[in-house]
């Protein structure tokens, strides 16, 4: 058993190609564009974070009215902000309509009920989860030991799934209140003495 | 529900502690334990499963209306975006899990089929399976497709599967998905009661080396495996196994002589990442079993196989596989047969558009049978070479919020019969995230085999057994209702009613010459319910069950001179039913019990069983598992199948096993 020839994996490649070109006619099916083709994950963190918004209950005065829309702010994360935007078309929650907000690297975060900070930003979580949380901002990080730095909720990969930690005692500052269903699915649930 | 789950986390994972993979399925149980071997993983699965752009943004809103629950099972590694939806599938599905799998104990793939609430299974004698689901189960039972890594291992020569000859490393398994009803539509001929998929773990999560070791009373085993890096993109691993089974006895005590040793060496190697990978493997295996007659069955095979999975840019999905399958057995004074398959296989599944979501594909099988017939019985003629060819479109319409119709239709031919029609129709509802009710109407085809036309008895004329000339394919339609639900995240369950109109079911007839031959002359009717659930308790103690309920009603045709009867088609139970406790005393100590009750079989009578098994898992490092399992603690031996008093018995037995992972 070793590895295939170079040349014969160029040889199926391209017979493949062919095959695909013919079966799709000829939509663009290079293996470049294949692995630009969103992945399933970036789907799932978007619909989790649509989602989110359903199970926090934020101070009395954060909203204006009571249709001022829930704000999700993502910083670092264009791709799944792109993801996010297509999610909250026309849904609702609780009455109020969502709206998905690109924020780039030292704007200000007003309004802002989520902000979903990408990998991408990783570095400035510490500074970003200090500003958002005498806002009552709820954070949510994608990033290995984010809790410890300030983050409410972290996603983390585990057996393929997306799955999500949480800081009990970093919300209770924030003056956010989580619903028991959404700690009953986290897979670790920190502080708080629940 | 999709065709064959394409089972590829195929990210490169290569910089992962080696020890990770073996851990998950502990981390999984103690979920509040993250260790930092696990985080490191998720760090790294993330980082690099986490592509750069998004062309398609084809399921992002579906997912938005999943629950919090359903989202955190959602796969999101895999390659056929159909595969995580497993879940949502609008048929009865069991899923027997890896952690399932290790927690019972078991050693071999029919053993472990024990854990579907949805399957019947037997063990005839120590070598020798009958493994059905909704009935008709015999040991040379024909309604079921048995698939392992997506290659059909059933023998044309009676549409069922010899169990001693198809094997894998249960270790290395990720988990067995079976399908109790018709399948039909995507799975093709004999996929009429079931279809049982056995999944194996991709190569990068069985990097490292594994040394298992066991012994009981019954039997032996060991299994060594290697896996490692193949370039920048690919993984591999190489293994083995053997093992040696004991005879089993009769009621009286006397020996039966049907103990089998095994060995088997193979191989999987994958390549690539999500969105196109490629996958080669096989298997190499030779056995020799015990027989009543002089002499030892020996049963040789080899397999070969290529997948190759691509995700286009538009977001559809193609899949393409082909096999080699070569099988040997050598039954001493009943028959000698040296069976080639050669399987190509295309599936497409187009991007979403609107409201459709089609999967279309081909397939094409072709075997060349060749047989050396004893005086005793012959297969006429003894060489034959066979083809087969599908093609299949399926389509998904989503109608109202919550509310979606799968329609499908396969034609297939076969060399007996011609072309065959295999149409099917489910409706899934969703009322809420949680909850789903589904029905089916589907039409199942099961088409001759070899042993319903060309077997002979004895070899040359007068012939007392004349084959079967005007066999044709047996008919099912089929019409199922089910649901499913998660009211909370610790508790989920499934129930599923059937009715299958059987129509043409095999006979054996008796000719004014006095010859017999198959034929048929049999119809009827099979309905039930299958039911089974899951409560996790806490997270370190799980409880399952599950339980199965058959009436029968089958008949002659007028007309007939069927000579067999209708048990000849299958003995079945009217109920059986399963408990599961797994518990981790410790995070280092798991306690698991599982409770089985098998109803009595009518013809030959076979009395009702309940087996008990034990198992004691130690986790003495990351490193090394220790375990003793216990099996059929209440009774000293009980029979499952076949007719008194030359049947085997199934004894109480013990099995302490090592596992070493380095």
């Amino acid at each position: 058993m070793g590895r295939p020839q170079g040349g014969t994996v160029r040889w199926t490649v391209l017979l493949a190609a062919a095959v695909l070109a013919w079966i799709t006619g000829g939509q663009p099916s290079t293996a470049e564009a294949a692995e630009a083709a969103a992945t399933l994950e970036h789907r799932v963190k978007a619909a989790f974070l649509y989602q989110f918004a359903g199970y926090v209950e934020w101070p009395p005065a954060t909203f204006a009215q009571a249709d001022t829309p829930v704000t999700i702010g993502v910083i670092g994360a264009d791709p799944l902000a792109a993801e996010l935007s297509q999610v909250v078309v026309g849904r609702t929650i609780a009455g109020r309509t969502v709206t998905v907000r690109r924020i780039k690297a030292g704007e200000p975060l007003a309004g802002v009920h989520i902000l979903f900070i990408g990998r991408a930003e990783s570095t400035r979580l510490v500074q970003l989860s200090q500003t958002a949380q005498p806002r009552s901002i709820l954070t949510v990080t994608e990033t290995d030991g984010a809790l410890a730095q300030g983050s409410v909720i972290n996603f983390v990969i585990a057996e393929r799934r997306v799955r999500f930690e949480v800081a009990l005692d970093t919300a209770e500052k924030s003056r956010l209140k989580l619903s028991s269903r959404l700690l009953a699915v986290a897979q670790d649930v920190r502080g708080g003495g629940r | 529900m999709c065709k064959r789950p394409i089972d590829l986390g195929q990210d490169d994972g290569g910089k992962m502690a080696k020890h990770a993979v073996p851990e998950l399925a502990f981390w999984y149980r103690c979920s509040r334990r993250i260790s930092t071997g696990m985080r490191m993983m998720a760090g790294v699965l993330a980082v690099t499963v986490l592509g750069p752009g998004s062309a398609a943004t084809l399921a992002a809103a579906d997912f938005a209306d999943l629950s919090l629950e359903q989202l955190a099972n959602v796969e999101v590694t895999s390659v056929s975006r159909r595969a995580e939806r497993l879940s949502d599938a609008p048929s009865s599905v069991f899923v027997i899990s890896r952690e399932d799998i290790r927690r019972s104990g078991v050693t071999s793939l029919p053993e472990a089929l024990r854990l579907a609430p949805n399957l019947l299974v037997a063990r005839n004698n120590a070598n020798s399976y009958a493994i059905s689901a909704r009935g008709f189960n015999n040991a040379v039972g024909n309604k079921l497709l048995v698939l392992i890594d997506g290659r059909t291992v059933y023998t044309p020569l009676f549409s069922g599967v010899f169990w001693n000859a198809q094997d894998v490393m249960l270790e290395d398994v990720e988990r067995i998905e079976v399908i109790s009803g018709p399948g039909a539509t995507l799975w093709g001929a004999n996929a009429v009661n079931g279809v049982i998929n056995v999944i194996t773990r991709p190569a990068r999560d069985t990097q490292g080396a594994l040394f298992a070791a066991g012994a009981g009373n019954r039997e032996y085993a060991g299994a060594v495996r290697y896996g490692g890096r193949l370039g920048a993109d690919g993984h591999y691993r190489v293994y083995g196994r053997g093992f040696e089974q004991q005879n089993t006895e009769r009621a009286n005590g006397t020996s039966v002589r049907d103990g089998w040793d095994k060995g088997q060496v193979g191989f999987r190697a994958d390549w690539g990442g999500t969105s196109r990978n490629f996958t080669l493997q096989g298997d190499i295996y030779g056995g020799d079993l015990e027989q009543a007659l002089p002499g030892k069955t020996k049963v040789e095979g080899l397999n070969l196989l290529g997948r190759w999975n691509q995700r286009l840019a538009s977001g559809s999905g193609l899949r393409v596989q082909a096999y080699y399958d070569r099988t040997v057995r050598d039954q001493p004074g009943t028959f000698r047969e040296v069976l080639d398959i050669l399987d190509v296989e295309f599936q497409y599944a187009v991007q979403p558009a609107g409201k459709h979501q089609v999967l279309w594909g081909a397939g094409y099988r072709y075997a060349r049978d060749h047989v050396q017939n004893s005086a005793a019985l012959a297969f006429l003629p003894a060489d034959k070479s066979m083809d087969w060819a599908n093609v299949f479109v399926q389509d998904e319409i989503a109608l109202l919020a919550g509310l979606s119709l799968t329609a499908g239709v396969k034609i297939e031919t076969n060399p007996y019969t011609g072309a065959e029609f295999l149409p099917s129709a489910r409706l899934a509802w969703k009322p809420s995230a949680d909850r789903l009710v589904w029905g089916a109407l589907s039409r199942a085809v099961r088409a001759p085999a070899r042993l319903d036309r060309d077997f002979f008895v004895p070899s040359t004329p007068p012939f007392l057994f004349a084959g079967g000339p005007n066999f044709r394919s047996e008919i099912s339609n089929v019409i199922e209702i089910g649901y499913r639900a998660q009211p909370v995240s610790a508790l989920s369950y499934s129930v599923t009613a059937f009715h299958h109109i059987h129509d043409h079911l095999r006979s054996l007839e008796l000719r004014p010459n006095g010859s017999i031959v198959f034929d048929n002359q049999i119809e009827g009717t099979t309905s039930g319910i299958e039911a089974w659930g899951g409560y996790r308790v806490t997270n370190a103690w799980r409880l399952s069950g599950g339980m199965m309920a058959l009436n029968q009603n089958l008949r002659l045709k007028p007309g007939s001179t069927d000579i067999g009867g209708v048990n000849a088609l299958g003995n079945d139970p009217n109920h059986q039913w399963m408990l599961r406790s797994t518990l981790d005393i410790t995070p280092r100590h798991e306690f698991d019990v599982m409770v089985r009750h098998v109803g009595g079989l009518p013809e030959p009578s076979v009395p009702a069983y309940t087996a008990v098994d034990l198992r004691l898992g130690w986790r003495a490092s990351r490193d090394l598992e220790l375990s003793l399992t216990l099996q059929n603690l209440l009774d000293s031996a009980h029979p499952e199948f076949s007719a008194a008093p030359g049947r085997s018995e199934y004894e109480r037995g013990a099995f302490l096993k090592l596992l070493w992972r380095m």
